[in-house]
C-alpha cells in the first residue's frame, strides 16, 4: 500500500509490540511511523507485522512505554 | 439530499465542527464523518482555551463545558522563580472537552450537518487528479462519498494528510507525547491562572502543566519532547507528583480520577494545507503552537475560514488549489508570523539551560511572556545586558537577529 514499504530495508529481525494494557491510544506512535504501520482503531492500535521494519521510532514516542521491540 | 454543493470534513473535533459551522453559514451542504462513535472521548488535552479565538470564530464556548474560568498563567522556572500574568477580566476557561466537542458537533447537526460516526475513510476520490470525494468503511461496508471538497480535520495522525500527500510521518522531534491526570482533591494556589513548570529535570523540552477545574479539581500533565529521553512522559509526571515541592504543597492529596494520553506537532504548520479538492485544518495541519502547545483556538479560527472557503468554492465550482489558497492566505494573515517566531523562539529555548531560564525568569514579566509567545517583540534587551550573565546576554543576541527584543 505504502510506496515507503519496499523501500525501506527491513530491520526485520525485530517487530514492534504493544501493550494493550499500558496503550491509551494517543496515536503518537502512529504519527511518527516511517513506513505507516501502525493503524488506529477506536479503541486500540494495531501494529502491521509485514510493514514494520522494526526501527523503534514509535518506541521513542510511547508517553506511557506500552511499545517494546520484541525478536521476530 | 443533493451532492451538488457538498464539503465532507473528516474529523468531529473543534476543528472540524468549526469547518462545518463556516461551511454551513456560507451556504454549503455538509457531511461531518468521524472514525470514532463517541465524540470528545477519549479526552486528550490540557483543556484550556482562551476566550479570543471562539471570538474571532464567532463560535460561542459551550456554558455548559466551562469547569473554571482563566485569568491568566503563572510560569515557574527550574529553580522555582514564578512569573505570573493575570488580566482583570476572565481571559478563558478551562472546559471539559468531552462535554465541548460533543457539543459543538452537536451544534454544527442542528444546524444542518449530516453526521456518519463510525466512519473510517480508507481513501480519497480522484478525478483528474483533483480531490472529488472519500472511500470509506462504515458498519463493514465500503462506501464512496462525493463531495466538491474534502476538508480533514482528523487530528495529528490525519489519514487525509496522508492520502493528500500534503504530510506523511512526523519526526520524533517533530511531536510532544503528553500523559495528564485529572486529579480530586487538589490545593492549588491559583484557582484562576495555569501553571505551568520548566527545567529539564520536571519535563525535558516541555513542560508540566497544572490546570484548575474548579471544586478542589485540577488537570495535571505533561508534554514532552519526543524522541531524546530516557524516561516516559508518564514517567516524569509520576516522579514530578511524588517528590516535586510544588506538587507536595498542591497536590498531597489529590486523587487520580482519570488518565489521558495525547500527541501534539510542535513544529509548526505544514508547508502547505492545500491540493486541489482538498485541505487540512486544526491539528492535521499543525495548527499548534510550538511553545504551549494550544490548539482549539486556532482550530476554531482557521475551521471558521477553511469552511466559508471551501463552500465558497464549492459554489463557484473551482475548487482546485490555487483557489482554496484563499484559506491558507487568509489563515496565515492572523497566525502565520506567530506560528513562525514561536518555532524560532521553541527552538532556541530548547538550547537553554536551567542557570540561563532562571535568569531569563528574573527579568521578564507576565507581558513579556504573552507578547514572546505571540512572536511579537519586548523589551527585554537591556535588562538582560545588565544582569551580566554571559548566557543570557548570547541568548538576548540571538532573539534580537530574530527581532523578538
Amino acid at each position: 500500500m505504502s510506496p515507503a514499504t519496499s523501500t525501506t530495508k527491513k530491520s526485520a529481525k525485530k517487530l514492534a509490540d504493544v501493550d494493550g494494557e499500558l496503550c491509551g491510544v494517543c496515536q503518537a506512535c502512529a504519527t511518527v511511523c516511517p513506513v505507516n504501520a501502525i493503524e488506529v482503531t477506536e479503541n486500540y492500535i494495531v501494529i502491521i507485522s509485514e510493514k514494520c521494519t522494526g526501527c523503534g521510532v514509535c518506541v521513542k514516542v510511547c508517553p506511557v512505554g506500552a511499545i517494546s521491540l520484541i525478536n521476530r | 439530499m443533493s451532492d451538488d454543493n457538498r464539503v465532507i470534513v473528516v474529523g468531529a473535533g473543534p476543528a472540524g465542527s468549526s469547518v462545518a459551522l463556516g461551511a454551513l453559514r456560507a451556504g454549503s451542504d455538509v457531511t461531518i464523518i468521524d472514525r470514532k462513535t463517541n465524540v470528545g472521548i477519549p479526552v486528550q488535552c490540557g483543556e484550556a482555551i482562551g476566550k479570543t479565538g471562539p471570538g474571532l470564530a464567532e463560535i460561542e464556548i459551550p456554558e455548559e463545558s466551562i469547569r473554571a474560568p482563566l485569568r491568566g498563567f503563572r510560569v515557574y522556572s527550574p529553580g522555582l522563580l514564578s512569573v505570573d500574568y493575570a488580566e482583570k477580566e476572565t481571559s478563558g476557561y478551562i472546559v471539559d472537552r468531552r462535554v465541548f466537542d460533543k457539543e459543538l458537533f452537536v451544534r454544527a447537526t442542528e444546524a444542518g450537518a449530516d453526521s456518519l460516526l463510525g466512519a473510517r475513510v480508507i481513501d480519497l476520490v480522484r478525478f483528474n487528479g483533483t480531490v472529488t470525494g472519500v472511500i470509506i468503511r462504515h458498519e463493514g461496508q465500503r462506501k464512496t462519498m462525493k463531495a466538491n471538497v474534502v476538508v480533514g480535520a482528523d487530528g495529528v495522525n490525519s489519514q487525509i494528510a496522508r492520502l493528500t500527500g500534503l504530510r506523511n510521518s512526523y519526526k520524533p522531534s517533530d511531536i510532544d507525547s503528553c500523559f495528564a491526570y485529572e486529579m480530586s482533591n487538589c490545593n492549588l494556589d491559583v484557582t484562576d491562572l495555569m501553571q505551568f513548570l520548566l527545567g529539564s529535570e520536571v519535563s525535558p523540552r516541555g513542560y508540566i502543566w497544572i490546570f484548575p477545574k474548579g471544586n478542589n479539581r485540577a488537570n495535571v500533565g505533561i508534554g514532552i519532547g519526543g524522541g531524546i529521553e530516557t524516561k516516559t512522559a508518564k514517567q516524569y509526571l509520576d516522579y514530578f507528583l511524588q517528590h516535586h515541592d510544588v506538587a507536595k504543597k498542591q497536590l498531597s492529596q489529590a486523587r487520580v480520577i482519570e488518565t489521558r494520553v495525547g500527541a501534539l506537532p510542535v513544529c509548526g504548520p505544514n508547508q502547505t494545507n492545500v491540493v486541489d479538492g482538498a485541505l487540512l485544518v486544526g491539528d492535521a495541519a499543525g495548527h499548534v503552537h510550538p511553545i504551549t502547545g494550544g490548539g482549539m483556538g486556532y482550530a476554531m479560527v482557521c475551521g471558521n475560514i477553511a469552511g466559508r472557503v471551501a463552500a465558497e468554492c464549492s459554489a463557484k465550482g473551482k475548487v482546485g488549489s490555487s483557489h482554496l489558497q484563499q484559506y491558507e492566505k487568509e489563515w496565515r494573515k492572523l497566525y502565520g508570523a506567530e506560528f513562525d517566531q514561536s518555532l524560532k523562539l521553541r527552538e532556541l529555548l530548547l538550547q537553554t539551560d536551567d542557570a540561563t531560564l532562571d535568569k531569563l525568569g528574573e527579568i521578564v514579566t507576565g507581558e513579556s511572556i504573552v507578547k514572546m509567545t505571540a512572536g511579537k517583540k519586548v523589551k527585554i534587551f537591556m535588562r538582560a545586558m545588565a544582569t551580566r550573565d554571559r548566557k543570557l546576554i548570547a541568548l538576548m543576541q540571538e532573539l534580537r537577529k530574530l527581532r523578538m527584543v
